[in-house]
Parts: structure tokens; sequence; C-alpha cells
């Protein structure tokens, strides 16, 4: 055993000698998981230290149901503050004291200060009590920082206050239209009207109509809730494929010491093919799990949480890491020449990633490419971080790819020992 | 004295570009014996890397056995390893290492550690020469710096046994009297054993116990160099260069009728050759020619004795001899008496 560390020590000695592994193992991997993940649409989670999404408000109602319409929209989303409506003692509105009105809301939304607009159109309140239709005016920032969410909490807002005046309308009416139920007087019929409403809203927060918006989280734009957002997505995909441009190299880098005559050397000494493959694989497993390491590091720098079972998440780390270790392995004993080696590296890195959804979330994909993206171990790990990630999954959820990965493993492991030479 | 490589009937297939199978080595028999210099000698492509990759474990025979020391190399490797110190005929190093670094790692491959390692190293960088530099980069070594490292490797753990690949193979004359210098300090003073390979006659003559002339993956000859000469007879070679002069037939006839020890003559006129040696050429046409002189060989059993008598009825005969050159017999001469070509070729 101290043989095979040995060996793995000094083969990641001359993997880190050369000072740019740092630029393809921290600077372009953050960077480019930052990149994906934006582009994903994690840009919603505006950055970590301002947890607030501030969102302009001009109510030309004043009304109760206007009110109401607020709280549902706080209630949808906790971090949206309501400008001038909920500023604070320290301005976290950044109004500075000036009057919110519709220039003022304009040039905010231009700059960027507050991310969306709602207007609350006059008589807002007594339409919606009319039972007729009334449009709230909502507009967002042309900015990637937009959040679809926010929208989201205004449609949840519109839904639910929409809901309940329906019911309200309707039991009116139809207590109106039953002639031996009659209202002493008209207070006497607006307090059946309110009672309606109310015993409406209550159903409406238990109605499983509400319970099923909240289990959508699946889709992808309520994901975004959750924290990190796209970046739940781009951070294990990104990752995962890093992974394997850290590993892949092992290929090359094998067929090197075969020319060099470096592995035919190790070869005459009194150590065993085990135990010479064995460190040269535990070098790369070892590089590939710093990889991880430190990309979902930076995730979690972004806010990216990764469930509540770090052990089935460390568990599907090392498999897949040694899945594609063991690939490589196997890989060896095909390639001829270096060139050929990093040429099939790249090739398998970049096809290998996207058709296992490391790009993009396979569920975005037709059914058949899913089937397809099945073939790359990359499709199981992520299936595997999709479930800790976004479904508050544990190992008993992520059994299924861990027992593939492990297969695999196996399957490259016994093609790469059995056909390795020497030279 | 016993011997501590034993191989029998060692054969190795490979498959050609074009896959035909052919034999690198074909059946090769040898008894390497404790605390000899043994050497294999063969031309490009003899085999020589090829067996000695299969007595060391890196390559599995098609057919025989070889033993070090007992152990089998097939079924008891790593015992058999052991005892053995590789010195390949490539720079088997690795070049961003520091030349220590190597040492060291090797070392540890050898289960040295610790003060043993670090003493073992200091001694071998002593050993080849190197202390001065042992903390540089092997990459920023000269060739013959590398050779020696590679060479260093080998020692490490002070082997009862060393294979030496070519050890010498592009190093300038200087470092390549300190290599073979070496050899013979290890034989001498460490009382190690030695299979030394080469395609160069001179110094496997001058190391050498014992010598295996291997050609097309078989040992054709094997004893001492003194043995395999006499095997040919021992008669030199006298080379008189004569220009373009022509030689008559009558004057071959002479050397052989007058001169004692005689056995034979013959004269090679005068050619003139194209870039790539071929005759005839268009002189206006070539850029660069070749002039091979007209020669007289003369075989005689003792050369310098008839040499006074040689030139003298070649001057009554109005020769000009431009060169005499005697040649004793040697290993070069052994081989191409067996073979009919040339060692080097
Ligand atoms: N892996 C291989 N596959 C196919 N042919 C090989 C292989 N290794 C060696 N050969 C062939 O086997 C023959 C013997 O090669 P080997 O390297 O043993 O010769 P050698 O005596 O060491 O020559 P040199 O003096 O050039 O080092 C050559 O014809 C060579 O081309
Ligand atoms: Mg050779």
């Amino acid at each position: 055993m101290r043989t095979v560390f040995e060996i793995a020590r000094t083969d990641l000695r001359i993997i880190f000698q050369d000072r740019s592994i740092w630029l393809n193992i921290v600077v372009i991997p953050v960077i480019l998981s930052f990149v994906v993940g934006f582009a994903n649409g994690a840009g919603a989670t505006a950055p970590p230290t301002t947890s607030t999404l501030l969102v302009d408000v001009l109510d030309n109602d004043s009304s109760d149901r206007s009110a109401q319409f607020f709280d549902e929209v706080r209630a949808a989303n906790a971090t949206i503050v309501l400008c001038p409506l909920d500023n604070t003692d320290d301005d976290i509105c950044q109004l500075a004291g000036a009057a919110l009105d519709e220039t003022l809301a304009e040039s905010r939304l231009s700059s960027q200060e507050a991310l969306a607009l709602i207007e609350i159109p006059a008589g807002f309140g007594a339409q919606i009590d009319a039972g007729e239709p009334v449009a709230i005016g909502y507009r967002s920032s042309e900015d990637a920082f937009a959040p679809s969410f926010i929208l989201q909490a205004v449609q949840s807002a519109a839904q639910q206050i929409g809901g309940t005046a329906i019911a309200a309308t309707v039991g009116t009416q139809v207590a109106d239209d039953i002639e031996y139920l009659l209202f002493v007087d008209d207070a006497d019929r607006a307090a059946f009207t309110e009672t309606i409403r109310s015993e409406a809203a209550s159903i409406w927060a238990t109605d499983p109509v509400n319970v099923e918006y909240t289990a959508s989280d699946f889709d992808s734009e309520t994901l975004v809730n959750r924290g990190g957002g796209g970046f739940s997505q781009s951070i294990p995909g990104m990752a995962t494929m890093y992974v394997m441009f850290a590993i892949f190299p092992a290929a090359a880098a094998l067929i090197r010491e075969r020319q060099q005559w470096t592995l035919q050397r190790l070869a005459t000494m009194p150590v065993s093919r085990a135990q010479i493959l064995g460190g040269k694989m535990l070098a790369r497993f070892a590089l590939g799990i710093v990889q991880y390491a430190i990309i979902f590091a930076f995730g979690v720098f972004l806010g990216v949480r990764y469930g509540n079972d770090p052990i089935a998440l460390a568990l599907l780390m090392a498999t897949f890491t040694l899945c594609i270790t063991a690939l490589t392995l196997a890989l060896t004993t095909v390639l001829r020449n270096e060139a050929q080696a990093a040429g099939v590296a790249l090739f398998l890195s970049l096809t290998l990633a996207p058709l296992g959804g490391a790009w993009w979330p396979l569920d975005i994909v037709p059914d058949w490419m899913r089937t397809v993206g099945h073939l790359s171990p990359v499709a199981w790990v992520m299936d595997g971080y999709r479930s800790l990630i976004f479904l508050d999954g544990n190992l008993g959820t992520v059994i299924v790819p861990l027992l593939v990965l492990l297969g695999l493993t196996v399957v490259f492991f016994v093609i790469g020992v059995r056909r390795f030479q020497y030279s | 004295m016993d011997a501590i490589v034993e191989v029998r009937d060692l054969a190795k297939q490979f498959k050609r570009q074009n896959g035909e199978a052919f034999f690198a080595v074909d059946g090769v028999d040898l008894d390497i014996m404790r605390g000899e210099i043994f050497s294999l000698l063969g031309p490009n492509g003899a085999g020589k890397t090829t067996t000695i990759a299969m007595i060391s474990g890196l390559l599995n025979p098609t057919r025989g056995s070889a033993t070090i020391g007992g152990h089998s190399i097939i079924d008891d490797p790593i015992a058999a390893k052991k005892l053995l110190g590789v010195i390949p005929q490539e720079i088997a190093l690795y070049p961003t290492l520091t030349a220590r670094q190597n040492l060291e790692f090797f070392g540890r491959m050898y289960d040295l550690d610790g003060a043993e390692l670090r003493t073992r190293v200091d001694e071998v960088l002593e050993f080849i020469d190197l202390t001065d530099r042992q903390h540089d980069k092997v990459e920023t070594f000269s060739g013959g710096m590398k050779r020696r490292v590679n060479i260093g490797v080998g020692l490490l753990h002070n082997p009862q046994l060393l294979y030496m690949d070519e050890p010498t193979v592009g190093i300038d004359p200087q470092n390549r009297r300190r290599i073979l210098d070496t050899v013979v300090r290890l034989r001498d003073e460490k009382q190690m054993t030695v299979l030394y390979t080469s395609h160069l006659m001179e110094e496997v003559q001058q190391i050498s116990d014992r010598v295996g002339i291997i050609d097309h993956g078989k040992i054709i000859a094997l004893g001492t160099v003194g043995d395999l000469i006499h095997k040919i007879g021992e008669e030199d070679r006298l080379v008189f260069k004569v220009g373009d002069q022509a030689v008559p037939e009558a004057l071959l006839e002479r050397f052989k009728a007058e001169v004692e020890g005689v056995s034979s003559a013959t004269y090679e006129k005068l050619e003139i050759k194209g870039e790539n040696g071929d005759a005839p050429v268009d002189i206006r046409s070539t850029s660069s020619l070749q002039i091979a002189d007209g020669t007289i060989t003369v075989m005689a059993q003792r050369g310098r004795k008839a040499l006074p008598d040689l030139l003298q009825i070649a001057n009554q005969a109005g020769l000009d001899v431009l060169s005499v050159e005697v040649r004793e017999p040697d290993l070069e001469a052994v081989f191409l008496s067996m073979t009919g070509r040339a060692l080097r070729d």
C-alpha cells in the first residue's frame, strides 16, 4: 500500500508542478459554472449579500383588497420587499425620502434600482368585489436579474385574490337568488359576503391546488426559490464535466510514461501491476475529488444548497469519479498515442457531459434523448444530484444511480486491468 | 561458479505492421554466472532488448522460461525482481523531477526508506558524479548526464545482478569510457553480475568475461572473446590501399607463394559511388561522391611479421602502396564469418 501511495504522490507532484493546473481546475471551471448558471436563469438569485428583491408599488386604489393582494405577494416570496410600503428606517427601498410616483418608478425600473413595478389601478377593490375582471400592471426591468419568480409571486397573489373574490361573489349571488334567504339589510348582506370571502381564503390556503403549486418546485422556475437558482444545475453539471477534464488526461499521461519508458522501468521493479495501476489511478481519483470539491465549494458561495444527505452526496461524487477513472484506464488500453488520447478525452468530455445533462437539465430534452443520455455515466450522477438538491432526496433515492455507476466502474476496471500492457 | 540467471528456450513472437508473425527472440538458452560480465552482442534489431524485457519481467515470453537466483520471473516475479537492477536502453526518468527526486522515487519502489534511502541516494549521486546537480530537473541535463542518472537508478538497491541495455548509445567517447570503467568497477568492487548488451564490438571485447552473439533472435556463438576468435582461426587481416593503380593477378600469386603464413590475397579495384552508394553513377548529376580506393586484402597467420616481405614484393612490382592496416582478429570478424554480414550496417 505504501508503494501505491508513493506512486500516486509522485504523479500528483508532477501534475501540480505545472502551474497551469490551477487555471484548469480552479479559474476556468469556476468562471464557466458561473456563466452557465447565469445563462440558465441563476441570475434570478440576487447576489447573496442583497437577499432582498426591491419591487416598486403604485397603489392607486389603497383599498383592503390591494392590501390583501400585497400580503399575498409577500407570502408568496419572503425575499420581496415592496416599496415604499415595506420601507425600513434605514431606507432599504433607497427612496431617500422621495415619494414614489409614476416618473420616479419609471426611472428606478430602467436604472434597475427596482426589479419590477406593480401598479394597482383605481377601483381595484370595488371591481373585484363586483366580480368584474381587473388588470394589475406588472413590468419588470430588462435586466437579466429581473427574476421570473417575482412575476410568479404576483401571479400567485392575483390568483388567490381572484379566487377568493370569485368564491365570495358567487356565494353572495347564490344567496341573492335563494329567495327565502333574505338579508336584513345591506350591512347584513356585506357581512355575509365577507364571511364567505374569508372562508374561501382560508380554504384556499389549505387548498390542494395550492399544495400542488408548492410541489411544482420541480420546474426550474420555482426551483430558484430553494437557493442557488440556475447554479443548482450548473454547479453539479460543470463540476461533473470538469472532473472528466481532470481525469481523462491520465490516458495521455500513461501513454507518455510508456514512451518515456518510466512505466516499463516500474514494471522491472519489485512492484505488482496492481500497485502500479492502483497508484496511477489513485492520483487521478484524488485530482477528480479535488476538482469536485473546488466547484462545489464555489457553489456554496453562490448559495447553492446540496440537500440534506451529505453522505449520499459524497458517495455520488466518489462513485462518479471512480467510474471515470476506470473508464480512463480502459481507454488507455485501446489508444495508441498521446495525440489520439487527447482528442478522445476532449470528444468524450464534450459528448458525455451534454448528453448526460451536465449543461442543461435532462427534463427539457425529448424522451428519446433522455433515454440515450443515460448511456452516459454523467446522466446517472446528475440524476443523483438533482434528487438530492431539488427533491430533498437521500441515500435511498440515489441508490439506483450509485449502483449503476458502480456497475460501470467494475466493467471498466476489469477491461482496463485485463487489457493493460506495459509496452 | 553457479548461474544467477538461467534462460531456457526463451522466445517471443511479435506481429509486423502487415500482420505477419515473426520471432524477435527465438529459442535463447543462456546461463549467466555470478560475478561475470556477460555481453549480448548483436546488430540493431537482433533481439537484445526483447530478451532483456522478458528476463526482467516486463514482457511475457511466448515460450520458454527464465529464473533469477532460482526464482522464476514468470511465477515469482517480485522475488526475482528484488535481486535485479535494470538500466534500460531508453532514458527512463521523469524529466520534470530533479535527479534526486527521481532517485528517491525509484528507491522507494525497492522498499528503501528514511535514512537508508537518503544514504543510498547520496552514494549513488556520488558514484555517478552528479552530487552538485542533484536538485536540477533532469530535463535540463545533457545527454551524458541523463545517461548517468539512468544508470544510477539501476544501482540504488545494490542489486546482485544488473542488466545494462546499450548504456553507451549516443554518448561521446569520453563518457563512454567512463561508463565502461563503471561496469568493470561494479564487477570488481561490488561483485555484481552484469548482463551487458551492445552492438559495438570494441566495448564488448574490452569488458566482457563472456559474450553471446545474437542475430535474428538466436544466439549464434557463445564463449569468451578468446574462444570466439579462436573458432574462426587467428589470422590477421592486412589491408593495403593502392588508389587507382592496377594490380596484376601475378602479384597476388607471388604474395601467397613467397611470404610465409599468407593464406589468401584478394584485390578490389577502385570504385566510385554516388550518394546512396550505388554504382554506376552519372558523375555530373551527383553532388557527392565516395571514392573507395583499390585495396589488396591479405590474410596471414602472423601479419606483422609478413608485412616487410609483402611491401618489398609490391615495391619490386612497381606498386605504390598508399597505406597499410593490420587488423587483428576481433568479434567483428567473428560476426562477419558467421553471418556473412558486418555488425554495423
Ligand atoms: N512491441 C513490438 N512489436 C512488434 N515488433 C517488435 C516489438 N518490439 C520489438 N520488435 C521487433 O523485434 C525485433 C527485435 O527488437 P529489439 O528491440 O529486441 O532489438 P535490439 O537487439 O534491442 O536492437 P537495438 O540494438 O536497435 O536496440 C526488431 O525487429 C523489432 O522491430
Ligand atoms: Mg535494444
